[in-house]
């Protein structure tokens, strides 16, 4: 009865006791979301586009905030150091579609997911070799503190990093609807025959969500980077998004960022108001556990394509 | 159709070569796909390459847009020589083609469908995007119209929102034709533009076809099994039989041809 | 005042429109969608281009009296040439778009018509297919002349030219074309509107300008039409309603004329201008309900139950609010927050959202279609119309608009019921009778003026007309029960999975019924089950469906069965259809009317398979394309049996 009681009653009194606290959690799990609902992003645009599930997208955030940070080391300003990151991510979009995408096309999705396993193993080993593998702090001028909005606890940099996702969001929303590169983009993701024969360049495209998904991986690593150090275990949120794709659909741009929340929010509640009762670290496995609940029920996703498809 | 093709036939004005195949030969492995093959196809001319079953029409449709590269041979388009043509090379060359099966963007509207004809006529990059919103607004707005207009051509208002993995085949059919039509295409290339459509779609898509090489002078190179719209609707015909040409000339004289019935009769009754 | 007295004095229906280019100037008269964008033209850029028009017309011979055809969808421009043959006294002839040859040639032929105005390219190639056989035709104008660039013939003349001939002639000497307009007066031919009779070559209905505008003018005073309504102009401009909904009472109150894009985007077209006043014969009410509930299906759960909630209290009081009854305040709260919550989104989804008054007649409209458009505060309301009154004859008033009658005499309209039960009528808007059909003109119009309607029905208690089926269906099984097929028909048509029934039982011992299911929601229906088909044909000929449709017809024989005159005419035997019945095949006629008799000869084989002990039959079908080629459709047609266990034997089986 005293485990029911503490499993099934008891959170919840500590909830409506202090509904206040609850909104801070939620607000705190939202914009650890954020970060989830980022990586996935990159996921998606290249699984999208290309049909290749890139395994290298974690190890991508790493790479792109050890350059950031090795740059910054050297004494380059941050906008500078910002800019650099970004060419250099762009630089490596244009080598993985010449040297990993092209030699491979038409090969087996398999043999592209092992290439990009090779390409984790490659920029991890790259990165640390330009930059070394120390813990590196990353400082980009946001001060990491709390402020108190109507009683709620808010912290300044998620906040501000929550912008910028919303804002890189809104950003890319509007390249994939609105614009003949986001309508090449869709039409590349949808039948790649039929993007050849009316003159879009498949490896273009590429290069193009390679270099959006490298620049997501950069925001990400910045993020993710200025509040926990820049550190080898940055590429370990890509398992984090693994979850979060299986809740959002591998295909969809928006499933990407409301699983990414509801991950975010599910595992920080399930932490301060369960985490007592069960002993704790919740966070490491509450999230997978959302998923396996999901591929029972809906194994689409929240917004994957339905599977039966309409004869 | 009667009233409209003799109309049709005698006051249009067939134009230089457009398009020379040089003795192009194709091999997989040990089957010889196309031997030797040479023909010209010439401006505002809609040509018809017909053949029996595996005879080499879609290879060689797919060597005339760059989809396979001849063992040798090569093609002239516009007076220029190549070896073999990149699929995206002949799209810039003004060549669009239609598939057998239909190849659409299932989960995008008819409308968008139809806008990606346009990419390759489409200035604005990347950077205009990002730094001039107007510029690429209205370039955008200007393309819609020229979409409109084949929208309205081929009365497909209504399917306009439509995405088009919701549409029956034969309406499929006309939208791919629309998207290639929005490339505004020197030669267009149609694999089998009425498969699977039933004698009314048929018919209007042969409408479709004289009124797009009427209206906007489009040359024409299509395959097609049926025999009765290959005699309506070309200006001339090619025939192909195991990968080799066996006749070629206007539909009435090829009809005739001794090598043609025999091909025919040879292998598939049902075509003739 | 004198705005009224200026209308009054206007007589001709190119007079009313000379006023509203003074009166209307600026306001949109018509709109057409083209290239995905709504053009609009003024009163007074309609009022100048119908000069022009008509002074071409008139360069090129067109003169008082003359016929003039019109074939095409509905557009702008074609309303406008009908404008400007009244200009000059000429008589359009519109003609349905969808006839097939022979009966485009019968009208062309029998109207003496001297000129053709059509569309595009489909209608010449149909006029020019009958050509040689009228002789009379001196000119074809067309429009779209897409296709059309290397047609010599010597008598094509293009719209655009025509305009521009007639807009020099017009500039240079306006006083020619004032005074032939000046010359019109109300008793003048207006229009000749051929009707599709369900028996017969059609007969082209005589009507006067007096005939029009008073009629139009009397709907749109008891109806508060005025000069700031929409209308969408869709249905065929061939067809008496179209012609006084979107002609002459547009024209008459100078409100706006919509033209869909083209008849397969009407349904979006709809939504884009929400028109204020609109005309749909049942079916397409129903059409449009199918859809929802198909759509609906499709919905997540909670919208689903928001919808069944909601749809529960309009049921409850939805009606009443709209005709301003008493409602309990618990409902009436109810209902607007249902308003918010969904019956403002659905009206809007329906195209309906400005709606103030949509109109239905023609045939009986299910009660529950019925209702549910007042429930949601859509006002529909049924009127009594025919070609030959100028339509309005009887509707239904605001407030007290019911399924199963058709409202209470208009304006100076005089109904009465011949002892044969009959219904008769008198109106201003009566016809002068058929084209060069002396005999008809006698058979339906008596000496006093009075016009047999050839519908048997009677007045009810409080006023209003109730149709119960067309005089001559009204039939007997063999027994002597009463059988009134429609009636069953309508009963089996209110079940959304069947399209089209006909019954038999006239002279037969027992009733059957061939049914047409409709393919969306059976379609709908079979994927949802995981039944695949291929085609129409496929998916009528299921065992599944069979079952599906029993159950509908088992109800209908509940209902039947509660009535002692009708229980006799239960439904014993039935099959589906392995095609759809056709305008084109000439089964239907043009406004979707079953054809009896042709039916009974195309379809003899089933029919007596219906009346004999066999379980299928194996039948051919010829079917006709629009351009007039026939094709052939095999099937093996399935026929059901239906019990009626708790029904008393009938008398039939008992001798």
């Amino acid at each position: 009865m005293d485990i029911l009681g503490a499993l099934l009653l008891k959170p919840f009194a500590d909830i409506g006791g202090s509904p206040l606290f609850f909104l801070e959690v939620v607000i705190g799990g939202v914009l650890t979301g954020v970060m989830y609902s980022l990586v996935a992003l990159g996921f998606v645009l290249i699984f999208k586009a290309s049909g290749v599930f890139n395994f290298a997208q974690g190890v991508m955030v790493l790479f792109s905030a050890l350059t950031l940070v090795g740059l910054m080391e050297l004494g380059v300003p941050i906008w500078l150091a910002l800019i650099a990151t970004i060419l250099v991510m762009i630089a490596l979009a244009f080598a993985i579609e010449r040297l990993v995408l092209r030699p491979l096309v038409n090969q087996a999705e398999i043999t592209l997911f092992m290439a990009t396993i090779g390409l984790t193993f490659f920029l991890e080993g790259f990165g640390e070799l330009l930059w070394g593998a120390n813990v590196k702090k990353l400082d980009i001028g946001i001060p990491d503190r709390s402020f108190d909005v109507g009683g709620i606890l808010v912290n300044e940099f998620e906040l501000f990093a929550a912008g910028i996702a919303a804002l890189l969001v809104a950003v890319l929303a509007v390249l994939f609807q609105r614009t003949k590169i986001g309508r090449a983009l869709r039409a590349v993701a949808d039948d790649h025959q039929a993007a050849l024969s009316v003159g879009i360049s498949l490896t273009s495209i590429w290069v193009i969500v390679w270099a959006v998904a490298g620049i997501v991986a950069l925001v990400a690593g910045v993020m993710w980077g200025g509040k926990s150090g820049v550190q080898f275990s940055l590429s370990l949120i890509a398992l984090k998004s693994l979850p979060v794709l299986i809740l959002g659909g591998l295909t969809s741009v928006p499933g990407a960022i409301v699983g990414g929340l509801v991950i975010g929010v599910g595992e920080k509640i399930a932490e301060v108001y369960w985490g007592p009762y069960i002993g704790g670290a919740i966070e490491n496995w509450f999230a997978y556990m959302i998923a396996v609940a999901f591929l029972l029920f809906r194994p689409q996703g929240l917004f994957g394509e339905r599977i039966i498809e309409r004869v | 159709m009667t009233q409209v093709a003799p109309a049709s036939a005698s006051t249009k004005s067939i134009g230089e070569v457009l398009l020379k195949i040089e003795d192009v030969s194709l091999s997989f492995g040990a089957v010889h796909a196309l031997s030797e093959v040479g023909f010209e196809v010439r401006d505002r001319e809609i040509l018809a390459i017909i053949g029996p079953n595996g005879a080499g029409k879609t290879t060689m449709l797919n060597v005339l847009s760059g989809w396979y590269g001849p063992d040798q041979g090569g093609i002239v388009f516009k007076g220029v020589r190549r070896r073999r043509l990149r699929p995206h090379e002949a799209a810039t060359l003004g060549i669009a083609r239609t598939f057998q099966n239909v190849a659409l963007f299932k989960r995008m509207t008819t409308l968008d469908n139809i806008m990606t004809g346009r990419h390759l006529k489409m200035r604005t990059n990347f950077l205009d995007h990002a730094l001039y919103w107007g510029r690429a607004e209205r370039e955008e707005i200007a393309h819609r119209e020229t979409v409109e207009r084949i929208i309205d051509f081929l009365e497909i208002e209504a399917i306009r929102k439509v995405p088009v993995g919701r549409l029956p085949y034969g309406l499929q059919k006309r939208v791919e034709l629309a998207r290639a039509l929005a490339a505004e295409p020197t030669l267009l290339l149609l694999d089998e533009p009425m498969a699977g459509m039933n004698s009314e779609e048929k018919e209007d898509m042969c409408r479709y076809i004289l009124d797009v090489n009427d209206e906007f002078g489009t040359t024409m190179a299509l395959i097609e099994h049926d025999m009765g719209v290959v005699m309506d609707i070309s200006d001339r015909v090619v025939v192909l039989d195991y990968g080799r040409k066996i006749a070629d000339g206007p539909p009435d004289r090829v009809r005739a041809d001794p090598a043609v019935i025999a091909a025919y009769l040879g292998v598939a009754h049902a075509d003739a | 005042m004198s705005e009224t007295n200026r209308v009054a004095l206007a007589d001709t229906i190119p007079k009313m429109l000379a006023h509203n280019a003074l009166e209307y100037a600026d306001r949109p008269a018509f709109r057409e969608k083209d290239l995905g964008i709504w053009q609009s033209w003024t009163w007074r850029q309609v009022y100048e281009e119908v000069r022009a028009l008509a002074c071409g017309l008139r360069a090129v011979g067109l003169k008082r009296g003359d016929k003039i055809s019109i074939i095409g969808d509905n557009r702008p421009h074609l309303y406008w040439v009908m404008a400007a043959a009244q200009s000059l006294g000429a008589v359009p002839v519109p003609i349905y778009q969808d006839s097939i040859a022979d009966e485009t040639l019968y009208v062309l032929d029998h109207a003496e018509a001297r000129m053709i105005v059509v569309e595009d390219q489909e209608q010449v190639d149909k006029v020019l297919s009958v050509k040689d056989r009228v002789p009379r035709v001196e000119f074809v104008v067309y429009r779209d002349a897409r296709g059309l660039r290397h047609y010599e013939q010597p008598f094509l003349r293009t719209y655009a030219a025509l305009v521009e001939s007639g807009r020099k002639l017009d500039v240079t000497n306006p006083a020619v074309l004032d005074a032939e307009i000046a010359t019109g007066k109300g008793s003048d031919l207006a229009i000749i509107l051929y009707t599709s009779g369900t028996t017969g070559r059609s007969k082209g209905a005589l009507l006067t300008h007096d005939n029009l505008i008073v009629t139009a003018r009397n709907a749109n005073q008891s109806e508060h039409i005025h000069a700031d309504e929409d209308v969408l102009a869709y249905l065929p401009m061939a067809w008496a309603g179209d012609h006084i909904f979107s002609y002459v009472q547009a024209i008459a109150a100078g409100f706006t004329v919509n033209c869909p894009e083209s008849p397969a985007t009407v349904m979006n077209d709809l939504r884009e201008i929400g028109p204020t006043f609109f005309f749909a014969p049942p079916r397409i009410f129903e059409n449009i309900l199918t859809q929802v509930m198909i759509r609906m299906e499709d919905a997540g759960w909670l919208k689903r139950q928001a919808f069944k909630y909601f749809m529960a209290v309009a049921r409850r009081c939805g009606a009443k609010i709209l005709e301003r009854k008493p409602v309990a305040l618990v409902d009436r709260l109810l209902y607007a927050m249902g308003q918010v919550l969904v019956y403002a989104p659905l009206r809007n989804v329906l195209g309906f959202r400005r709606i103030r008054r949509a109109y239905t007649a023609g045939e009986a409209i299910g009660p529950d279609i019925f209702d549910f458009y007042r429930s949601i505060g859509v006002n529909v309301k049924q009127l009594f119309g025919m070609t030959e009154a100028s339509v309005y004859i009887t509707m239904q008033p605001d407030d007290d608009a019911k399924p199963d009658t058709v409202g209470l005499p208009m304006r100076d309209v005089e109904i009465k019921i011949s002892e044969t039960g009959e219904v008769m009528f008198r109106s201003p808007g009566v016809f002068k009778g058929y084209y060069k059909n002396q005999e008809a003109t006698v058979e339906a119009l008596t000496a006093d003026g009075w016009f047999r309607t050839g519908d048997a029905g009677f007045l009810a208690p409080d006023g209003h007309l109730k149709i119960i089926d067309r005089a001559k269906d009204v039939g007997r099984l063999t027994d002597g029960t009463l059988f009134a097929p429609k009636y069953i028909e309508n009963k089996l048509k209110f079940f959304p999975n069947i399209k089209e029934a006909v019954c038999l039982g006239d002279g037969k011992p027992y009733v059957s019924a061939l049914i047409n299911i409709d393919l969306d929601a059976v379609g709908n229906w079979a994927e949802r089950q995981g039944i695949t088909y291929t085609s129409y044909t496929d998916l009528a000929g299921r065992p599944e469906v069979y079952d599906l449709i029993q159950a509908n017809i088992e109800r209908v024989n509940r209902d039947l069965e509660r009535d002692p005159n009708l229980a006799g005419s239960q439904i014993r035997r039935f099959l589906i259809l392995h095609k759809e019945l056709d305008a084109d095949d000439g089964e239907l006629t043009r406004t979707r009317k079953v054809r009896r008799r042709i039916i009974a000869d195309s379809y003899g084989m089933l029919i007596s398979a219906l009346y004999s002990d066999k379980s299928h039959i194996a039948v051919e079908a010829k079917v006709t394309y629009e351009d007039g080629r026939a094709g052939l459709l095999k099937a093996d047609v399935a026929i059901r049996k239906i019990e009626l266990a708790d029904v008393p034997v009938p008398l039939w089986k008992a001798s």
